[in-house]
């Protein structure tokens, strides 16, 4: 088991999410999740994690699937398992040999914008 | 003034030295007070709260974890500053605050270092600690917002105040609750292993069809359905400088 600190959210494998997850620290997936997903944090979807839903974070890495489109105010990292059904939005992408993209990939800068407005929105969720 | 409300367990010939040894180190620290002995029959939410009433501005568990639980219940008032010296066993929550066993608890005492602390509530019941459940699946689903389900029998514990373990420590001075769920991954190649969904929040409700039972600071509840939140600051009480928490 990894060691965290009490503001981080990690999501199992074996463990299902359905809903609006909101949170306003790092959160770590690796089960699987339909929805949405916000974080003002780092988000890291593990290779064994499925996800349906819109994603919005700092930075990501993400090692499994995502259906929906991913925005990105930071840097966004593919590796090689990972497949993207979605259109993909970020300062900076990293992308692995291996990895999927099956989407419109923008890097024109607006991803800050759009990922700044969902992290106030994150903000006063959970205040 | 202060008020030691002595609990059943330790009014036996088993702690009697140990209690007198107390009771000197109090006088000479000058912190001595009325002493309240709780008994079967004896309501100690009513004795607690008369003798709030008549001005005791700190009340202090002489016993372990039960016994602070009781105090905490009875005092209500987030005025009224807590406190326990231990004796006995079951006594995880003092070793969490930093309160060492028996007399060595009367310096901690006076030393004073008040803290404010979150409790827990479910289904409107307090707790300081912990909260656990076993062989449960429920839905939990967060600040309204979200459910989570685990897909097989888990294991389950609320913390608001735990010491640093592999999941590091649950701060009770941060205003949330956190969420830990152990579920069982079992495969034919590799052996029995827990994955660990951990999750901090403010507001939680659990939902079964089948019949959950949880403790709750080691007193058993039992339901289909519990309302979990947390209540930021509602208890003022004495901690070591060897807290654990933080």
């Amino acid at each position: 088991m990894a060691k965290h600190n009490g503001e981080e959210t990690v999501i199992a494998h074996g463990v299902r999410v359905e809903g609006e997850f909101v949170s306003g620290g790092n959160v770590v997936i690796e089960g699987d999740v339909q929805g949405l997903i916000r974080t003002s944090g780092d988000l890291r979807v593990g290779d064994e994690s499925k996800i349906v839903a819109d994603v919005t974070a700092a930075n990501a890495v993400i090692a499994g699937e995502v259906r929906g489109n991913i925005t990105v105010s930071g840097k966004l990292e593919l590796l090689a398992t990972s497949k993207i059904i979605g259109d993909v939005a970020a300062e900076i992408i990293s992308v692995l040999a291996g990895a999927q993209v099956n989407g419109r990939v923008t890097m024109d800068g607006t991803a800050g914008v759009k990922a700044k407005v969902a992290r106030e929105e994150v903000e006063s969720d959970v205040e | 003034m202060y008020l030691y409300v002595y609990d059943e367990i330790v009014q036996g010939q088993r702690f009697e030295r140990e209690l007198a040894l107390i009771e000197t180190r109090l006088t000479d620290l000058g912190i001595s007070g009325k002493i309240a002995r709780l008994a079967l029959f004896r309501d100690a939410e009513e004795l607690i709260k008369d003798e709030i009433r008549r001005g005791t501005q700190t009340v202090v568990a002489v016993g372990n974890d039960q016994t602070l639980r009781k105090v905490m219940d009875a005092v209500g008032d987030p005025k009224v500053v807590v406190a326990i010296i231990p004796l006995g066993p079951g006594n995880n929550i003092a070793q969490i605050l930093g309160v060492p066993s028996g007399v060595a608890a009367c310096d901690v005492l006076s030393a004073r270092l008040v803290e404010e602390l979150d409790l827990g509530s479910v289904n409107g019941m307090r707790f300081l600690h912990v909260v656990t459940l076993e062989g449960a699946q429920p839905a939990c689903t967060f600040e309204g917002n979200y459910t989570l389900t685990p897909a097989v029998k888990s294991s389950l514990a609320i913390r608001n105040l735990a010491e640093s373990d592999e999941l590091g420590a649950a701060n009770p001075t941060d205003g949330k609750l956190e969420f830990v769920m152990k579920t069982p991954r079992r495969s034919w190649l590799i052996k029995k292993t827990d994955e660990v969904s951990t999750v901090p929040f403010k507001k939680l409700q659990l939902k079964s069809s089948e019949m959950m039972s949880m403790l709750v600071d080691g007193e058993k509840l039992e339901g289909t359905e519990f309302e979990i939140k947390v209540l930021p600051r509602q208890v003022k009480i004495v901690t070591g400088k060897d807290r654990k928490y933080v």
